[in-house]
């Protein structure tokens, strides 16, 4: 591609700002010797011309007050979830809390308070209660998630 | 020019305080930042879907969107061409969904220039230059409206919104190089389009 060929497919660029300084350069360089790519330029500047000073077209006086009553309640929808998800994690928390203080309150009731955990059949089955509680918890907090997910998807 | 520079700069630092203000759920941050992008962002929705009904919905979309992930924006990104991706993706996704030949191919009739003639808030003095300047912008609001979405785009984002390659690269998610040649031929295209339909006119 010869230096004419390659400037001349700048000049639209050139009329819509987007040359770097180095091409500006070169552009202005060749079109003060090249009558062919200084009248093409010059096509093209109404143009341009013309884009930059086309009409805006204004959204409808309700559109704003419409978003943001609808960006109101998605931001209290927002601050519901997020006290929700707090919410949880401290209930999980007491409840971790209140599982790991049982097993001494067991031991100390059972009177074994003290001594390792007998692995007998009031202990596992001690054991096998609270872990079917927290798979039964899992279980419906993963369901109750894919629920909210499913209606946030629809909304 | 410094004085433009100065308020350039006065906007980018509010929009950054009402994006900081907007992450703790203030809704007068967000209230303020709807009310400095609504003439533009309106402006780029209807320039893709040509649609004023649809690019009010997705105005409103659009706004709904910001809400839900202003958390996970980085501030130290460019709000504009954040704000604009986001748009321009619930743009796509919509006319993918209600009218998919209308990404490539340019549409048959003029888009709204009634509406638009409306709107015009001209600056030109005499009747003669009003009639003249209001005859060239629908010619070429006309041109525009029939070429591809992603030249309509490309045209809308340096001329109406005066961002530059690089911000037009990044809404876009296109390489820089990608964004200069999809203008170039977004321009070429147009003045094709003008010729054909104005043969003997003032773009020859």
């Amino acid at each position: 591609m010869s230096e004419h060929d390659r400037i001349r497919e700048l000049l639209a660029l050139a009329a819509a700002d987007a040359l770097t300084s180095a091409e500006e350069k070169q552009v202005a360089e060749h079109v003060r010797s090249c009558s062919a790519c200084s009248n093409e330029l010059e096509a093209w500047l109404p143009i341009a011309s013309e884009l930059r000073r086309l009409p805006t077209p204004l959204p409808s006086s309700w559109l704003v007050q419409a978003t943001l009553a609808r960006a109101e309640a998605k931001l209290a929808e927002q601050a519901e979830h997020d006290w929700n998800r707090r919410v949880m994690i401290v209930v999980v928390a007491f409840a971790w809390l209140l599982t790991m203080a049982s097993w001494p309150v067991f031991h100390f009731v059972s009177g074994r308070f003290g001594s390792l955990p007998l692995f007998s059949d009031t202990w596992i089955s001690f054991a096998a209660f609270t872990a079917l509680g927290w798979v039964a918890g899992g279980v419906a907090a993963l369901m109750l998630a894919i629920r909210q997910r499913g209606e946030r998807r629809l909304a | 020019m410094v004085g433009a520079t100065a308020l350039s700069l006065e906007g980018l630092v509010a929009v950054d305080a009402d994006v900081v203000r907007l992450r703790r759920g203030d809704l007068d941050a967000l209230s303020e930042l709807v009310t400095r992008y609504q003439n533009r962002l309106y402006r780029y929705l209807l320039r893709l879907v040509r649609e004023p009904g649809e690019a009010e919905d997705l105005f409103q979309q659009t706004w709904l969107r910001v809400v839900e992930k202003i958390r996970s924006f980085d501030a130290s990104r460019n709000f504009d061409a954040w704000l604009f991706t986001l748009a321009r993706n619930l743009a796509i996704d919509h006319l993918r969904r209600i009218r998919p030949q209308s990404l490539d191919e340019p549409l048959a009739n003029s888009w709204h220039s009634e509406t638009v003639a409306d709107r015009i808030s001209s600056k030109d003095h005499t009747p003669l230059d009003h009639a003249l300047a209001a005859e060239r912008r629908t010619e070429i609001s006309e041109a525009m409206a029939g070429l591809p979405m992603v030249y309509r785009e490309v045209l809308t984002l340096r001329f109406e919104d005066e961002m530059k390659i690089e911000e037009i690269a990044q809404v876009t998610a296109v390489p820089v190089s990608t964004a200069k040649s999809r203008l170039r031929r977004s321009l070429e295209q147009l003045r094709d389009a003008l010729e054909a339909r104005y043969p003997g006119g003032t773009w020859q």
